[in-house]
C-alpha cells in the first residue's frame, strides 16, 4: 500500500566550477557557510565547523514563498575532494531529504583546474496522486536554487582571492 | 621633567587643532601622541603612484564649516564625491537603481517619510548644548531609538533604513542608545544658524557625504603637525596625569612634562585609562566608561578603473539589513584612478563578520559589492581593511554611543574642565559630534577655554 502512495524523487543539477576541487571541497565543507551561497538558506543557527561525519547543523530556510522553515542536517557520508552526503528533515511535505555533493577534477585546455559538480536531492513524496504534481513544484523551483547555489559557489570561491 | 604652558594630549583633528590655536595665540605647546603617525581616526591608505584613499573618516559637508575653513587655511583642497549616475538599493535579492538619498522601497517608504518626519520634529525640541533639558528628556532617554521606531513605524522598513545610516555613523544600531541621544545626535547635523535634519546627515549630494578632501583626510593633521614644527611628539602615549592648585605634570612613554594646563584629546573611554591623580570625578569617570565607541571597519577594494561608471552608477549603494556591507561608496581618487569601493562593515555585522577568518570576509563584502555593480567587483587588485577596533589608541569607531540614561544622567559632565584639565576630541561637539567637523569645533572650543583660564 505505502509504495503506492509514497514516491522517491531525485533531482540533480550539474555545473564547471572554475576552481580547483580543493577550494571547492573547502567551501562546502564549511558548515557555518551555507547561507553565504546556498540561496535557500537564511541562516546557519547551529553549526560544528568543517563537516564532520555524524555531527549535525541547523539552518532556518527559505520555503514556499514568504514560509520558512527550520531544519536539522546530519552529514552520512564525506568522500574527501570527491562525494558529500547529508540528510534533512524539517522540509514537509518532502521526506527523507538526501542532500549529495560529488566533485570531479577537470583540467582545461589552458592547463587550469576546474571542478565539475553534480548537485544532487534526494526525497520521498506522499500525497498519493497528488505526490506527482508537487514533485515537478518543487523539482524546478530546486532546479533553479542548485544552479544558482553552485554559480554563487564559483563567486565565493573567486572572491575570496587567491589564498596566501 | 620639560616645561610648557600646555600639554594636547592625543595628536587627531581635535588636539592639532587645539595647538594650532594656541600656538596661535602665542603659548608653548606639545603634543604627545601615542601612535607613530597624527590623524587619529583619520588615515590615508596608499595606493602608490602618489594617490591614497581614505581608511578612515574622510567625509565633510554643508554646515560643517569649520573642519572646511581648517581645511582651506592648511592648503587641503575638497573635490565632490562622485555622484554621476544611479544609486543602487539591494534588499535580499534585489537590486534597483535609484536617484538622490532615498532608496526606493515602496514597502518602506511611508515609514520611513513618517519617522523623518517625526525625528525632524522632536529633534527641533532638543536644546543642543543640555539635551537633558529637552521636555521629555528623561522619557526619551529611557527609551531605546529602535523601541520608539518600532512604536512609530508600521514594518520594520524604517528601522532597517535608519539602521543603514548608523551601521556607519554609530558602529551599532538604533537599539544601542536612547532616543534622546539620537534625536540629539541628529539635531546637530547642523550650525548655529541651520538646524540639524536627518536628511543631512544621510545625504550626500548636500549633506554629511558631499566632499572630500585631496590628498585624503590626514592631509589635515599632517600639515597642522609641519605647522606645528616640532611641537608635536609621536610614540608618546600618556600614562599618568597629576595636578595641584598650580600646575599639572603628564607623564608620557618618553618623557615627563610639567604644564599650567592640558588639554585630553582622546576619545573619551581612553581617557580613564590614564592613571589620573587626583582621581576623574566620579561622575565624569563614570560617563567617559560609558561612552565607548561602536565597532567599525572599512572594506575597500582597489580596481584599475571605476568600471561601475561607465554603467551609469556613482558607485553608492544601501544594503538591507541583514547584509554585512550596510552602505558602500565610490572611494576613487580625484581623477577617477585606480576605482576605489569602499564599504561600512559596522554594528552587529561588525560582531559577525570580525571574528570570521579574513578570506570568508573579503569574499562576503565582494560579493555585497558585486550584488550592486556587477561582478567584476569579485575580482579587485587590492582589497583592504582598517578595522579601527583594533586600534590599541582608537578602540572602536566612528564615534561614542552612550546607553540608555547616560545622557540625562551624567551628560553635564562632558565637557566640564577637571581643575586644569580640558577635554577636546570629536565627541565633544554639539554639532556634528563624532564627525571631523565636531572634532575642530572642540578643538578650537577647547583652546578658547584655555585661553579663558589665562
Amino acid at each position: 500500500m505505502k509504495g503506492t502512495l509514497v514516491r522517491d524523487y531525485t533531482v540533480s543539477e550539474q555545473a564547471i566550477i572554475p576552481h580547483p576541487v580543493r577550494r571547492v571541497w573547502d567551501v562546502i565543507s564549511a558548515t557555518h557557510r551555507y547561507a553565504e551561497w546556498v540561496p535557500t538558506v537564511l541562516e546557519v543557527t547551529d553549526h560544528h565547523g568543517t563537516a564532520e561525519l555524524g555531527r549535525t547543523y541547523r539552518e532556518h530556510n527559505k520555503s514556499l514563498g514568504p514560509l520558512t522553515t527550520r531544519s536539522v542536517w546530519t552529514v552520512r557520508e564525506i568522500e574527501p575532494l570527491a562525494r558529500r552526503v547529508d540528510t534533512g528533515i524539517g522540509f514537509a511535505p518532502l521526506q527523507d531529504l538526501t542532500n549529495v555533493f560529488e566533485f570531479e577534477p577537470i583540467i582545461r585546455g589552458d592547463g587550469s583546474e576546474s571542478t565539475l559538480m553534480t548537485y544532487a536531492v534526494q526525497y520521498r513524496l506522499g500525497l498519493g496522486p497528488l505526490g506527482p504534481l508537487v514533485h515537478r513544484v518543487v523539482a524546478a523551483g530546486l532546479r533553479a536554487d542548485m544552479t544558482r547555489a553552485m554559480d554563487n559557489l564559483a563567486d565565493v570561491i573567486l572572491a575570496e582571492g587567491v589564498p596566501s | 621633567m620639560r616645561r610648557t604652558d600646555v600639554v594636547v594630549v592625543g595628536a587627531g583633528l581635535a588636539g592639532l587643532t587645539t595647538a594650532r590655536e594656541l600656538t596661535a595665540a602665542g603659548r608653548d605647546v606639545v603634543v604627545l601622541e601615542a601612535r607613530d603617525r597624527v590623524g587619529g581616526r583619520t588615515l590615508n591608505h596608499d595606493l602608490g603612484d602618489g594617490k591614497v584613499v581614505e581608511a578612515g573618516g574622510q567625509f565633510a559637508g554643508p554646515t560643517q564649516d569649520h573642519v572646511l575653513a581648517l581645511a582651506k587655511q592648511v592648503g587641503v583642497e575638497t573635490f565632490p564625491a562622485h555622484t554621476r549616475g544611479a544609486s543602487v538599493y539591494v534588499h535580499g535579492d534585489r537590486a534597483r537603481r535609484y536617484r538622490g538619498d532615498i532608496p526606493p522601497d515602496p514597502l518602506a517608504l511611508p515609514d520611513l517619510g513618517i519617522a523623518m518626519r517625526r525625528i525632524d520634529q522632536l529633534a527641533r525640541k532638543i536644546p543642543l548644548d543640555a539635551p537633558w533639558r529637552a521636555p521629555k528628556a528623561r522619557a526619551w532617554d529611557s527609551v531605546t531609538f529602535e523601541s520608539w521606531l518600532r512604536h512609530t513605524t508600521a514594518g520594520t522598513g524604517a528601522l532597517d533604513l535608519v539602521n543603514v545610516l548608523l551601521g556607519s555613523a554609530f558602529g551599532g544600531s538604533a537599539a544601542d542608545t536612547s532616543l534622546l541621544y539620537s534625536l540629539w545626535y541628529i539635531a546637530g547635523f547642523g550650525n548655529e544658524t541651520t538646524p540639524g535634519t536627518l536628511e543631512r546627515g544621510i545625504g550626500v549630494t548636500g549633506g554629511a557625504q558631499e566632499s572630500r578632501f585631496a590628498g585624503g583626510s590626514q592631509l589635515i593633521s599632517q600639515r597642522i603637525a609641519e605647522e606645528l614644527d616640532g611641537r608635536v611628539v609621536l610614540g608618546a602615549p600618556v600614562r599618568a596625569i597629576e595636578q595641584d592648585a598650580g600646575s599639572v605634570t603628564v607623564k608620557s612613554d618618553v618623557d615627563t612634562w610639567h604644564a599650567r594646563h592640558v588639554v585630553v584629546a582622546v576619545p573619551p573611554a581612553l581617557a580613564t585609562r590614564i592613571s589620573w591623580r587626583p582621581l576623574l570625578p566620579p561622575q565624569q569617570d563614570a560617563l567617559f566608561s560609558r561612552m565607548a565607541f561602536g565597532a567599525l571597519m572599512k572594506c575597500e577594494a582597489v580596481y584599475p578603473e571605476p568600471f561601475w561608471r561607465a554603467d551609469g552608477l556613482n558607485g553608492q549603494a544601501v544594503f538591507r539589513h541583514p547584509s554585512p556591507i550596510c552602505s558602500m561608496f565610490d572611494n576613487s581618487p580625484p581623477d577617477g584612478e585606480p576605482g576605489v569601493l569602499m564599504g561600512f562593515l559596522g554594528g552587529p555585522q561588525w560582531h559577525l563578520w570580525a571574528a570570521r577568518p579574513p578570506r570568508e570576509r573579503r569574499a562576503a563584502v565582494l560579493r555585497v559589492f558585486a550584488a550592486a555593480v556587477g561582478k567584476p567587483a569579485l575580482r579587485p587588485v587590492e582589497y583592504f581593511e582598517q578595522d579601527w577596533v583594533g586600534e590599541e589608541w582608537t578602540r572602536g569607531g566612528p564615534t561614542s554611543v552612550p546607553g540608555t540614561g547616560v545622557l540625562t544622567e551624567l551628560g553635564p559632565w562632558r565637557d566640564r574642565p577637571f581643575g586644569r584639565v580640558h577635554w577636546a576630541g570629536a565627541e565633544h561637539s554639539d554639532h556634528w559630534n563624532g564627525y571631523l567637523d565636531g572634532a575642530v569645533r572642540s578643538g578650537e572650543t577647547a583652546a578658547r577655554a584655555v585661553l579663558g583660564h589665562g
